[in-house]
């Protein structure tokens, strides 16, 4: 009974967590590139503007609910659930933490599903969340909506196929595809007695190739060709408002939370603290959001410093550099673990 | 005629004329503040002197209106010599002239702004203070004299006496402190006074009905003529704005009125306002009347005149020669009676300008075939007809106001006026615009024909009485026609 | 034609990493300037004399408007924002504006009326604001334009200063 309690506790704390942080990420993206362009940000809601993300949803409710003519009227409004909820399923392998309690002998993990194919269902269901774009694109009976929904549909081909070598890469050298078991496995032992065992120090390639092909995933600057204002209005959402439209903002602001936290998994150790090795949960749950965060600072750094690629440019960089590359990692990963 | 060389023009010069006169005539620009073409030359104001070479003695510096032209006279207006001596008498003229062109109604037409503008003479050497003068002085009903502002030109003091032929002012004083005055300082009389305020090459007098109404500038003009008597004076409206009339003067016409126009004439705007105008239709309904459609008004005219036999119409005679054209069609397609409403005689009727005929287009209308009538004739043929209609701007006023509202309601009146007009006999009434809102052609008392410009639209809804008059004629042509 | 070769670019530069870390290192440390944001209504505008604003009608110390509504500043108004109409009046100056109105929605703030006026009476005062809910609220009439003279002060000193530098570079012909 207290097991079952506890995961109900664990499904309502990550979720409500991870919806939060999507809330608190719009406000720090608008503070973030208020900081860089010399400005202040959003500062009337509340003390220094932290009640904006409330305003905004607040905003978003009583804006007016409009659906184009000619428009494929259920699967315009399916296209923004298809792109939220994907997004937020995929929270539920990342183990936050280590073990928080044992009940009954049966260790509470700081993950909602602890399942052997952790990996795959994150590359699966993260997968889907293009879905929604597409659709939303295609249902609006708009011409930039549907070019932003096939260029995301693209894109999401070339890059998630690099993506999944580099993960591949890891799952060959932990030899497991739970994400727990990776994590402690970059907790365990140390590299060469003063680096933490993590595999950002064994992929260092691979890395790099997993951060940028997330930017690529989530549709993020330099990669965001599903909106890309400049050319198509506002992309798969030009016809988009109201709730509608704020669920593929909050899709998109998870699949960013999720894709942080993924990364922190399999390449900083999750809640691996260095050096010690025995930290309580919550010091693990904390080095965990720090580790996050940063790579959510990543993603609003990035957009606000580096200008759009072009749509060739971004092809040409997913299928003749990033497979390569990963392919190789791939082979080289092999050949190491073989000798 | 007499050949002479202007600024290396050969120009032919009638000798009877101040050389002034040659320049004008022949497009050469000379200053000059005391010379009219219509008055005496005195040659008080020297600002048009110009360098003269005559009979092969070396060129001296003469004043152009006071010099007789002769054989072989060689003129030069833009020496060096003739620009030194204006510069020095404007700096003289100027001596004493207030600078208070911002105040000044003459600002903007002002010669001595003109030409202190052209000769570059900005600053002046005296120190000596100006003189003090009154600056409001009372002239009449008309006139408001600021001493200060004269240059002693003796235009106006000439205008009385030559062209009147009344001197009623005087150039009092003597030398340097002479000042222009009414004599024993009474108010001036006639029905000319107006004349000296465009006659002031400065702002010295000036109209009291135009008094800080309007800066000039803003003033839209339109080559018009007079309707107040029969003369048909040769005028120029002016408009403030698209609204009301603010000015009328009078435009060179050789052979009308030349340079001048009677106070009556001159005035006469204050009738042709905005306010109290009939815009749009009136009909009668069971209320009495009531706004309606232009267009439904017309129509119930038209009804009127095809089931009805005996028509009778009175034109204005303020109605122009197109206008009466077109009634007079009309007329004759209905087989109706043409009146034209006669107006007593003025008592304003003199020599000089005014015939004491107060309609403008008497003649043009009388010619068309309009029978003139005077009020009582007209009211008299009014009451036996079965349809009436009363065409042009005053045509109530003019067959009687009170009168026509004691005519029998079995009368089918129609009017066409700009001022509205209610009366049991009254069925239609459409507004018409005022004669500084139509263009057009009068026929003087001479057979002279003048012509009449809108100078500002009409009131929103009102139509053109031409139009209007077609409008109803079309129901007289379909009677035989299409119907 | 000239033909432009393109520069060969280093590895660094090819494997684009690099550049990307300068560009963000750039960011990063702008982060931590000082922000240039004015925060407006709590911060006013900061005006100098040379600020031009709206046009003001000076009134004297005794009530009177300076104004004769001679029609220079209307004549000269590019926008066609001002329409004046004057009356007489019993002072020594005979007429004053009876009538005054400015379009504040036409008015460019050029400041022509203030070159032009002759009476030393329209100025462009420091105000700047504009904003009401109708658009016959900015037809501003006289009972909004006048401002006492000490108000206009610095701006009719510093004008008189720039005039007077004027004056004096060109002698009288």
């Amino acid at each position: 009974m207290s097991l079952f309690l506890a995961q109900v506790l664990k499904v309502v704390v990550i979720f409500a967590g991870l919806v939060s942080a999507a809330g608190v990420s719009t406000l720090a993206e608008r503070k973030v590139s208020a900081w860089i362009q010399l400005r202040l940000g959003p500062n009337r809601v509340g003390p220094f503007g932290v009640l904006q993300p409330l305003a905004d949803g607040i905003k978003f409710f009583f804006k007016e609910e409009f659906i184009p003519q000619g428009a494929t009227r259920w699967l315009f409004l399916l296209a923004p659930m298809l792109a939220a909820i994907p997004a937020m399923m995929t929270v539920a392998v990342i183990p936050f933490t280590g073990v928080i309690a044992t009940v009954d002998g049966t260790p509470i993990y700081g993950s909602i599903a602890d399942i052997d194919i952790g990996a795959i269902y994150v590359m699966a269901i993260s997968g889907l969340g293009v879905y929604g774009i597409i659709l939303g694109g295609w249902a609006s009976n708009s011409k930039y909506s549907l070019l932003g929904g096939l260029r995301a549909s693209a894109q999401m081909i070339s890059y998630e196929l690099s993506m999944i070598l580099v993960i591949l890469s890891i799952v060959a050298m932990s030899g497991t595809m739970n994400l727990r078991e990776i994590t402690d496995q970059q907790n365990a032992n140390s590299l060469l007695g003063f680096l933490p065992a993590w595999n950002v120090f064994y992929q260092p390639l691979g890395f790099v190739l997993f951060v940028i092909c997330t930017f690529a995933e989530t549709n993020r600057h330099p990669f965001d060709f599903a909106e890309c204002e400049s050319e198509l209005v506002g992309g798969f959402h030009t016809e988009y408002s109201s709730m509608k439209f704020a669920l593929f903002f909050i899709g998109e602001y998870c699949a960013m939370i999720v894709m942080s936290c993924l990364t922190t998994t399999l390449f900083l150790g999750g809640a691996a603290v260095p050096f010690w090795a025995e930290a309580p949960w919550f010091v693990g749950l904390a080095a965990f959001v720090v580790k996050a965060a940063f790579f959510m600072f990543l993603f609003i750094w990035v957009r606000w410093s580096l200008p759009r690629f072009r749509y060739d440019q971004l092809m040409a960089l997913g299928w003749k550099v990033f497979l390569p590359l990963a392919l190789a990692n791939v082979f080289v990963t092999g050949l190491v673990l073989s000798l | 005629m007499t050949k002479i060389t202007v600024d290396g023009r050969e120009l032919e010069a009638d000798p009877k004329k101040p050389l002034i006169a040659a320049c004008h005539e022949h497009g050469v620009d000379v200053p000059h503040y005391c010379y009219h073409a219509g008055l005496t030359p005195v040659g008080s104001c020297r600002m048009c002197q110009v360098e003269v070479e005559e009979g092969g003695r070396p060129a001296r510096v003469a004043a152009a209106c006071r010099t007789p032209v002769s054989e072989g006279m060689v003129v030069n207006t833009a020496g060096e010599r003739a620009h030194a001596a204006r510069r020095e008498c404007l700096e003289f003229l100027l001596k004493n002239h207030p600078l208070d062109c911002p105040i000044c109604d003459k600002a903007g037409e002002c010669k001595l702004q003109d030409y202190s503008y052209a000769e570059g003479q900005a600053e002046g050497h005296s120190a000596e203070p100006r003189r003090k003068l009154e600056k409001r002085k009372d002239l009449g009903d008309v006139i408001v004299l600021d001493q200060e502002r004269c240059i002693l030109c003796s235009r106006c003091v000439r205008f009385f006496e030559e062209v009147t032929g009344q001197a009623q002012l005087c150039i009092a004083g003597r030398g340097a402190h002479s000042w222009v005055d009414s004599y024993g300082g009474r108010p001036l009389h006639g029905n000319y006074q107006g004349n000296i305020a465009d006659l002031c090459p400065v702002g010295a007098l000036t109209l009291k009905q135009f008094r800080f109404q309007a800066r000039v500038w803003n003033l839209r003009k339109r080559a018009s003529t007079c309707g107040e008597c029969s003369r048909g004076c040769a005028i120029s409206v002016e408009v403030l704005r698209q609204g009301e009339v603010k000015r009328i003067r009078p435009r060179y016409d050789a052979d009308v009125n030349r340079w001048w126009m009677c106070d009556h004439g001159r005035f006469a705007f204050e009738g042709a306002t905005l306010e109290g105008r009939l815009a749009g239709a009136r009909a009668r309904g069971y209320a009495g009347l009531e706004d309606v459609p232009v267009d439904d008004a017309v129509a119930t005219v038209r009804d009127a005149y095809a089931t009805h036999a005996k028509h009778v119409f009175v034109a204005s005679p303020w109605l122009t020669v197109e206008e009466g054209a077109a009634l007079a069609a009309l007329a004759r397609g209905l087989g109706a009676e043409l009146l034209l409403v006669s107006p007593p005689e003025s008592a304003l009727k003199d020599d000089l300008l005014h015939t004491g005929d107060p309609g403008p287009n008497r003649r043009g209308l009388t010619e068309l075939g309009c029978a003139a009538r005077d009020a009582a004739g007209c009211r008299e043929a009014l009451a036996g007809a079965e349809t009436a209609t009363l065409v042009g701007e005053r045509v109530v006023d003019l067959v009687g106001r009170e009168e026509l509202a004691a005519l029998p309601a079995q009368v089918r009146l129609f009017v066409l006026d700009t001022k509205p007009f209610e009366a049991p006999a009254v069925r239609v009434a459409l507004g018409v615009p005022d004669w500084v809102e139509r263009s057009g052609h009068w026929v003087n008392v001479d057979g002279h024909r003048g012509p009449i410009a809108a100078a500002r639209p009409a009131p929103a809804g009102v139509r053109p009485t031409l139009q209007l008059l077609g409008e109803l004629g079309a129901a007289a042509a379909a009677e035989g026609g299409a119907r | 034609m000239v033909i432009v070769k393109r520069k060969e670019l280093t590895l660094a530069e090819r494997l684009y990493l690099p550049e990307i870390l300068r560009g963000l290192s750039i960011t990063l440390r702008k982060m931590f300037v000082k922000r240039a944001t004015r925060q407006y209504p709590e911060e006013p505008l900061v005006t100098t004399e040379v600020t031009r604003g709206q046009p003001r009608l000076a009134v004297n110390t005794d009530g009177t408007v300076r104004c004769v509504s001679c029609g220079m500043c209307e004549a000269a108004c590019p926008a066609y924002a001002i329409t004046i109409d004057g009356h007489e009046t019993e002072r020594p100056i005979e007429r004053e504006p009876e009538r005054f109105e400015i379009d504040m929605l036409r008015c460019i703030l050029c400041g022509f009326c203030e070159e032009a006026c002759p009476k030393e009476a329209i100025w462009m005062s420091d105000e700047l604001e504009l904003a009401d809910y109708t658009r016959g609220a900015l037809v501003y009439d006289l009972e909004k334009l006048k401002r006492p003279v000490s108000a206009l002060q610095p701006r009719i000193d510093y004008i008189k200063k720039i005039n007077d530098r004027w004056r004096t570079s060109s002698s009288t012909s």
